[in-house]
């Protein structure tokens, strides 16, 4: 499904070349769940960036579902991630002014989908929100908020799910209760899941784990499945 | 599409604040332009009644035979034509009373403007008409009075008896008459004929007034073209009251900066508003983005946004300027008969609500285009302020709609060329503050760090607070300082207008002013004028009527004129006087009065040389002093040598200065001060001006009448006051329209300063939240602002002055260096009060828990 072929990422600062990302080649199946691990700086966000287009990789080429994103226009990259990708942000970022059901309702509406109301409904009862779909964000708990931003990732049944340190701002308990609802949704609608993470027991909860350090993808890191 | 407009309704109510002072500055920009443009609109069609009322028509054509038929119809296919025949006659009353009238006849037409208010019921022709064998006739008041005549006497005109049958209570097209003759007697057109004094031989004006829609100055070339060789003379409310002309024309560029000043506050306050409500929205832009919004879609969504909150702030502004524009007007209805307020109006609200919405996208689309470039990766790295650069497709349809609001700016306004001038200014004053802006940045970043600063935690921040990036800086001197340089630069300009127009009518005028009193008559003049207890002075002066007929040896047609042709300027007669007692108030202006005698020099050396003699130095060089307007008119300047010709003579003599007539009290206007001596071959009469009681005058009045009816005698009070009560007009509006600018351009600069302090809150509350205490981060902000205060006032005082100085001296033709002081005071008031309330508005939300604004992670 997904392929990364050598792909670097150089940033100029200043005077000064800033390499990102070197080298890096990965595949990753169809409907496997993969933890990108590794300090601060190592790369890991640049990846999910990268897979979902929101920037440009310096050399090296990407292919999503056979695609290759250098080849798409501005638009069609747009379109994308509109059908195929779902993102999960550390800092949830919902839209302040939309309540919590209009936030899942988001990407529906922007595929057209006249159903997206009933779709979200469904979704936000099966993160367990139900009593509070006409809360505003700043309303909700920031275990709230991931979950409506988790509903509002999957709720068109995206084919790839890219997940940024989904429960990097939330306390362990509450951690544990998205990463449970994270998977179990993945596990459902069989999608790829490609999550970024500093916490070793998340990464252990994905079929596979991949290292980083400077950029770099450790050699022999990619751990077989282990949950 | 119905997606994107659910969107962009949900997240409008949702927007809370940020949303509300959005909408307060595009709401008071439009406010701002509606009510200054309808008031402006009102008070211009007022006092365009009130002129064209004055002076009977737009244009006057005088001749002294009837127009041959081909100039009458050209005239009629320009518009509506009035014909008023006018000449002096002797009227006799039952008692045997005789006095010289100014007998006009009427048509149908009569007037053009305006209404001629009578002390009887009936119209114009019933009352002069043919009634129990007598013809009607109308006369002033003031006759009546003198002649003890009452209506329904009888009185003898020409060969008939006339009936009285009404009192002239208001003649609009006499009020400021500059040509007095007798007191006015209105006959009907067959009465006329009847009475006899139509013949071959006698001296009847035939004045034409035109009523059309064609420019004065247009029309006037047009009939020159037509006409070249005819001698008559052709006459606009410009030509015919000049000063008041020219006051009122100052007073109409005085509204003309108000209102552009606040076209430019309006927009300031739609373009902030936006900008703010945009950065406002990075974070949203970023997540549509991530979540696969396309650009056009994103483009189409907040268009949509602003263009429902452009539309719907500016009706709201629309309504309040309407409300304004009401009590405004009422207030000035009071001054000016204002005839219907609706049309300017609507047709100004029309206009603002356009260049509101205008505005709000020309300003709008760099503010799009910068957040619409915001990438959405910015997500992922958490920090959505991050400015971003504007795509050449972004600039380009930016500078389109500029140019499209420019020339919206150029086609509304009345003058083309002060419209591009103050764009030019504008555009100035941007530049100009923006490299104050820069330099400003880098002191301040150099003084941030002197060693000076660093044990002084308050003031440190406050120099910070000036250069990092997102400092207010940027907006108080870029926006309010180009703002406050604006509205230094009318309050100076409407001040010295408004000072001007209060010494144009002096409160000492002449109570009497005398014409046509014939050289043998001065003696007898004098001794009845000072019998009377209240007389101060009597002054007279010889009026000559001449032409100029060469200027440096050059036919006038050899010429070429900068306001208007050589056919203009050969058919103008010019009043000829001396200066001997400056009884016309002139004051030099440009060059000098010629030299003196030498024993005349040092006798006048302890007294107020202008109401001496001035006899020349070389008695056989004749000296010649011009009005400064005329002198405009035809290009000259000090050192011309000029030919007069009067009654066949030719007068040449040697121009040695340009003066100015400031007053308007004696109505004299002479166009031309000769030395002494210079017009005594020619002299067939004097004017003069006796200083006294009203009630002595019309003494003097009847005193004078029985002694010489030839002398014709006005008294000043009635006149005087309709010149005071049209200026008054023209002031009051001024100050009124000035006034609501003023206080709405502060409202408008205010919430510039409110809005777009999201960051500087953000940065209080992570420095309160490190321990900070609030009242240092109070301090900091004070003299920030302090800091930011000063700086504006002083650079928009420098500016704004400078600008109000140039165009007084050069556009407006006035002196006023002395109102410096003004500009200080203006500038410093304005950008306290701006600051104050800015400071205020940011103290309030300092109030806000830290916790809450770090929550949300977003500045």
């Amino acid at each position: 499904m997904i392929n990364l072929d050598n792909v670097s990422m150089n940033y100029q600062l200043e005077d000064e070349q800033v390499s990102v990302l070197s080298n890096i080649s990965l595949s990753i199946s169809k409907g496997e769940s993969i933890a990108i691990v590794g300090p601060s700086g190592s790369g890991k966000t640049t990846i999910l960036l990268l897979l979902s287009a929101l920037e440009t990789p310096s050399s090296g080429s990407i292919h999503i579902r056979n695609q290759k994103l250098a080849d798409l226009s501005q638009d069609e990259l747009a379109d994308l991630r509109r059908d195929t990708m779902g993102i999960v942000f550390q800092s949830f970022h919902l839209i302040p002014s939309l309540d919590a059901l209009s936030n899942v309702a988001l990407p529906l509406e922007i595929a057209g989908r006249k159903d997206a109301r009933r779709i979200a409904t469904e979704m936000i009862k099966r993160v367990g929100l139900e009593h509070r779909s006409k809360h505003y964000p700043l309303q909700l708990s920031g275990g709230e908020q991931q979950r409506v931003a988790i509903a509002r990732a999957l709720a068109h049944s995206p084919s790839l799910v890219l997940a940024d340190e989904p429960t990097g701002n939330l306390d362990a308990k509450t951690g544990h209760r998205i990463s449970d609802l994270l998977f179990e949704l993945h596990e459902d609608m069989n999608a790829t899941l490609v999550l970024v993470t500093h916490d070793e027991q998340l990464a252990k909860r994905c079929q596979r784990i991949v290292r980083m350090s400077d950029g770099r993808l450790l050699e022999g890191a990619a751990d077989a499945l282990s949950a | 599409m119905r997606f994107l407009l659910s969107f962009a309704w949900q997240d409008l109510r949702s927007s809370g604040r940020q949303l509300w002072v959005f909408c307060v500055c595009l709401m008071l920009g439009v406010t701002l332009v509606t009510a200054s443009g309808a008031l402006y609109r009102l008070m211009s069609d007022s006092l365009l009644n009130d002129t064209r009322a004055l002076m009977g028509g737009d244009i006057e054509v005088e001749a002294n035979s009837p127009l041959p038929d081909d100039t009458l119809n050209w005239m009629l296919s320009t518009g509506q034509v009035s014909l008023t025949r006018e000449l002096n006659t002797m009227m006799g009353t039952q008692n045997d009373d005789f006095l010289l009238v100014a007998l006009l006849s009427t048509d149908m037409y009569y007037p053009l403007y305006g209404e001629l208010i009578l002390s009887e019921t009936g119209s114009l022709q019933s009352l002069t008409g043919f009634l129990d064998g007598h013809w009607g006739l109308l006369i002033d008041p003031v006759l009546a009075k003198r002649l003890y005549i009452n209506v329904g006497d009888l009185v003898s005109i020409g060969k008939l008896e006339m009936q009285v049958r009404a009192l002239v209570l208001q003649q609009p097209d006499r009020r400021l008459s500059a040509n007095w003759r007798g007191a006015p007697a209105l006959i009907s057109d067959a009465g006329l004929e009847a009475s006899g004094l139509v013949q071959p031989a006698s001296l009847i004006d035939y004045e034409y007034n035109v009523r059309t829609q064609v420019d004065t100055q247009t029309w006037k070339s047009r009939f020159y073209e037509a006409f070249p060789d005819s001698e008559w003379e052709v006459r606009s409310f410009a030509d015919r009251s000049q000063r008041i002309a020219e006051r009122l024309e100052q007073i109409a560029s005085g509204l003309l900066i108000v209102a552009f000043s606040t076209l430019f506050i309006g927009g300031l306050g739609v373009f902030n508003s936006i900008h703010t409500y945009l950065q406002s929205k990075l974070k949203t832009l970023a997540i549509l983005k991530a979540l696969g919004l396309r650009q056009t879609q994103l483009v189409q969504l907040y268009c949509l946004q602003i263009g429902l909150l452009a539309g719907l702030s500016g009706f709201a502004g629309l309504l309040i300027g309407g409300m304004l524009t009401a009590a405004g007007a009422q207030f000035i209805a009071q001054e000016i008969q204002l005839s219907s307020a609706l049309q300017p109006f609507l047709l100004a609200a029309l206009v603002a609500w356009f260049f509101g919405i205008l505005t709000s996208f020309t300003f709008a689309l760099p503010a799009l285009g910068r957040a619409l470039s915001v990438n959405a990766a910015v997500l992922f790295r958490g920090d959505s302020n991050t400015p971003s650069n504007l795509t050449l497709r972004w600039q380009l349809l930016t500078l389109l709609l500029a140019t499209l609001l420019a020339g919206l700016i150029l086609v509304v306004v009345p003058d083309f060329r002060f419209g591009f001038g103050f764009i030019s200014v504008t555009i100035f004053c941007l530049v100009f503050f923006e490299t104050i802006v820069r330099a400003l940045k880098k002191l301040a970043a150099v003084i941030e760090n002197t060693p000076w600063l660093q044990a002084r935690v308050t003031t440190r921040l406050a120099i910070a607070n000036l250069h990092r990036p997102g400092a207010p800086l940027r907006t108080a001197l870029l926006s309010l300082g180009t703002s406050l340089t604006l509205l230094v630069a009318c309050t100076l300009v409407v001040t010295a207008l408004l000072r001007l127009i209060n010494t144009t009518v002096p409160e000492e005028s002449p109570a009497l002013i005398l014409y046509d009193v014939f050289p043998e008559q001065a003696a007898e003049v004098n001794k009845i004028i000072n019998s009377f207890a209240s007389t101060d002075r009597l002054t007279l002066s010889p009026l000559v009527r001449a032409r100029v007929t060469r200027i440096n040896g050059q036919k006038l047609s050899e010429l070429e004129f900068p306001e208007s042709d050589w056919q203009e300027m050969v058919r103008d007669e010019h009043k000829l006087s001396y200066l001997s007692g400056n009884i016309d108030s002139v004051k030099m202006v440009e060059g000098d009065w010629w030299p003196l005698e030498e024993s005349q020099a040092e006798a006048n050396s302890s007294k107020d040389s202008q109401l001496e003699a001035r006899q020349p130095k070389e008695k056989d060089q004749v000296y010649i002093a011009m009005e400064d307007r005329e002198a405009r008119q035809m290009n000259l300047k000090p050192g011309d040598q000029l030919r007069f010709s009067a009654a066949g003579q030719n007068i040449d003599g040697i121009l040695t200065g340009i003066y100015s007539q400031k007053g308007i009290q004696t109505r004299f206007w002479f166009e031309a001060i000769l030395s002494d001596g210079a017009l005594d071959p020619l002299i067939n009469s004097y004017v003069g001006t006796a200083y006294m009681s009203d009630d002595d005058a019309l003494k003097a009045q009847q005193a004078l009448a029985r002694l010489a009816p030839n002398i014709i005698s006005v008294r000043t009070a009635n006149i005087v006051d309709s010149a005071r009560e049209l200026l008054a007009k023209a002031s009051s509006g001024l100050a009124v329209i000035a006034s609501i600018s003023l206080i709405t351009s502060l409202l408008v600069l205010a919430s510039v300063m409110a809005a777009g302090r999201r960051q500087q809150i953000y940065d209080a509350s992570i420095l309160h939240s490190l321990g900070t205490r609030m009242s240092v981060i109070k301090g900091a902000i004070r003299q920030e602002y302090s800091l930011l205060a000063v700086i504006t006032a002083l650079f928009a005082m420098a500016l704004g002055t400078t600008i109000a100085l140039l165009l007084l001296e050069y556009r407006l033709k006035l002196e006023s260096s002395d109102l410096i002081w003004l500009g200080l005071v203006t500038a410093i008031t304005a950008s306290t009060l701006v600051f104050s309330i800015g400071a205020k508005y940011l103290f309030s939300h300092l109030k806000v828990s830290p916790s809450i604004l770090l929550r949300d992670n977003e500045a």
